[in-house]
């Protein structure tokens, strides 16, 4: 199915290496466990005291022991090296995990945009009336640069304009770093909003 | 076999080789403790040492098919691939959260003074 591309020279004597590493360490395994099992059988006749055997015995099979261990040890490096090669060089599940990651982050910078707008439109609403109030209150302190909200909405009705405030209003330019976010939300919502910090393309 | 399986699945696998070597060991330190008895036990002692040479030959196995596996995916490139932008997108999506939310409680306190005062 998947042919044998000729590999860069040092990944290839790597991988060599990997399979060497695992045949010796199996090899040295079993081969120490069998020679223990082996000692462990009791002589009748040897060639020196059984003391001095029985030491040597035990000896033998520490050294063993050992190199079971040590053996064992070598192959957790091995597939430790394994699980490394395997996250650098992987490609096919490296782009998988790069795509799955990628999804997720965008269905939530989406859900995060839909639910800003979503604020924007219910915050527009109330914010029109917000300075409906508050333009029509004697509180207010009416400047000519003032936000020009509802100006523009008493400007398409003239009969509606009774406030002072206005006088000469007319003449002022709206200050757009004032005006520009609140001019998105105009009071007929007819359009989809002016380009405010909220819009994302 | 799926070749295009999550690069978790083969970690899972390697992690259980990682335990499998743990358990031969314990097999090879079980049966020696057994046969340094006086009176052994032969049926444990032999159903030990199959689950010792059982176990050997499956991670000898399993780690011949992951390195076969490396041999036909891995190039030499090294990966350029990144998340990056997708993750700076919805840093920024975050941001723009907290600057509306930051907006929105400076004019809360607004309301709030214009009505106590």
């Amino acid at each position: 199915m998947a042919q044998q591309r000729a590999l860069p020279q040092s990944k290839e004597t790597l991988l060599q290496s990997y399979n060497k590493r695992l045949k010796d360490d199996v090899k040295s395994i079993m081969d120490n466990f069998t020679e223990i099992i082996k000692t462990a059988k009791i002589e009748d006749e040897t060639q020196v005291s059984r003391a001095t055997q029985g030491e040597q015995d035990n000896y033998e099979m520490h050294v063993r022991a050992a190199n079971i261990v040590r053996a064992g040890e070598s192959l957790m490096k091995l597939v430790s090296d394994l699980k490394q090669f395997l996250i650098l060089n992987d490609f096919p599940s490296v782009n998988e995990a790069i795509d799955q990651r990628n999804q997720q982050l965008r269905a939530l910078q989406e859900e995060c945009d839909r639910k800003l707008i979503a604020l924007r439109d219910e915050v527009s609403i109330d914010l029109y009336e917000l300075e409906e109030e508050y333009y029509s209150s004697s509180s207010s302190l009416c400047e000519a640069n003032d936000l020009p909200l509802c100006e523009a909405y008493w400007r398409l009705d003239p009969d509606t304009d009774s406030t002072d405030c206005l006088s000469a209003p007319l003449l002022a330019s709206p200050e757009p770093s004032a005006g520009g976010p609140l001019q998105a939300a105009a009071p007929t919502h007819s359009h989809a909003g002016g380009p405010g910090p909220t819009e994302h393309a | 076999m799926a070749t295009y399986s999550l690069a978790n699945e083969r970690l899972r696998a390697l992690e259980d080789i990682e335990r499998e070597i743990g358990a031969i060991l314990q097999n090879a330190g079980t049966v020696i403790l057994e046969l340094s008895k006086e009176k052994t036990n032969e049926r444990l002692l032999d159903r030990q040492a199959a689950a010792f040479t059982a176990s050997v030959q499956h991670v000898e196995a399993e780690l011949s098919a992951q390195i076969r596996y490396l041999t036909q995916v891995a190039t030499g490139q090294p990966h350029e691939g990144s998340s990056y932008s997708s993750r700076k997108d919805c840093q920024m999506a975050l941001k723009r959260l907290d600057y509306a939310r930051l907006k929105l409680s400076e004019v809360a306190r607004t309301c709030e003074q214009m009505l106590e005062n």
